[in-house]
């Protein structure tokens, strides 16, 4: 896993940070809800990371920890985990449960809800 | 830095596996208590990987969830099979036969080495005894795990204690993408 060890591209939101930086927030944001004791998480962890290098210009990508934050979990009816929620104008606009590890197909999926 | 030395190595397990549950009450109940010292402090990884880095600098949360991490006094860690047999040479129980581990025959440490097999099967086989977030059980696991589960459906099913039901049938790398539907 030697992409975790870069720089993290992606930032972690809480319960209370949430409402300001999500549902609040400006242009399309997508929220990664994993643990860290989640294997297949561990294992897309250095794809979503590119990925977010990728659109880091136009998305932003921010990570729920389940295990912390689990109303979060259970407001947005996550089944397992990784889950990602597309996020447009804080409206749900897209979601995918267990993307493959696999950086074309995670840029293909953070991208879909918000083409025209 | 004489009080880093004494200080007792740190094991970390996995509190979201019922395994690893298990192996660190096992060790943490082999450590003698009252005397005011320890011989290892064990601790489960938690979820703050800033947490983790003030433990070691070098030490990545991922990594820590992925094998077993034993942090030494010197600022090394050991991790797999070399963890298993450094935990068991501090624990009075166990360290009258972890001279074993040392034995080298034209440089392979055969104990040790099975040491190693050892924890590599048992690290595989934790999904079947139903930890969920510790992935996808490798080829030679699965049918085992069938067989557990049909074991389990027949005497009633096997209770998953997490709440949270995490993606157990995600494909691997180098498969085609899909899509899970639940």
């Amino acid at each position: 896993m030697s992409g975790n060890k870069s720089i993290d591209k992606i930032r972690t939101v809480s319960a209370s940070t949430f409402d300001r930086l999500v549902l609040k927030g400006e242009g399309p944001i997508v929220v990664e809800f994993m643990s860290y004791g989640c294997a297949h998480c561990g294992v897309i962890e250095p794809d979503l990371q590119q990925v977010a290098a990728i659109v880091e210009t136009t998305e932003k990508i921010f990570r729920v920890n389940i295990a912390v934050d689990r109303e979060l979990a259970d407001l947005y009816q996550i089944q397992g985990t990784p889950t990602l929620i597309m996020f447009l104008n804080g409206e749900v606009v897209g979601r995918e449960e267990g993307p493959s590890p696999d950086v074309s197909n995670i840029l293909a999926v953070v991208r879909q809800p918000y083409e025209p | 830095m004489q009080t880093k030395e004494q200080s007792p190595p740190i094991l970390l397990f996995n509190d979201e596996c019922g395994v690893c549950r298990s192996i660190a009450r096992w060790v943490k109940n082999q450590v003698p208590s009252g005397s005011g010292t320890t011989s290892i402090v064990v601790r489960p990884i938690g979820q703050d990987p800033e947490e983790l880095r003030a433990l070691n600098q070098g030490l990545n949360i991922w990594d820590a969830y992925a094998t077993i991490h034993l942090l030494m006094p010197d600022g090394s860690m050991k991790l797999g099979g070399e963890a298993v047999a450094e935990v068991l040479r501090n624990l009075p129980s166990t360290r009258w036969f972890t001279w074993t581990f040392e034995i080298s025959v034209f440089g392979i440490r055969p104990f040790q080495a099975t040491l190693n097999l050892a924890y590599a099967i048992l690290a595989d086989v934790r999904p079947v005894f139903g930890c969920e977030s510790c992935g996808t059980p490798s080829p030679w696991v699965r049918p085992i795990r069938w067989i557990v589960k049909w074991a389990g459906s027949l005497f009633g099913g096997i209770h998953h204690p997490s709440p949270i039901r995490h993606f157990s049938s995600l494909p691997g790398r180098g498969r085609p993408p899909q899509t899970l539907h639940i």
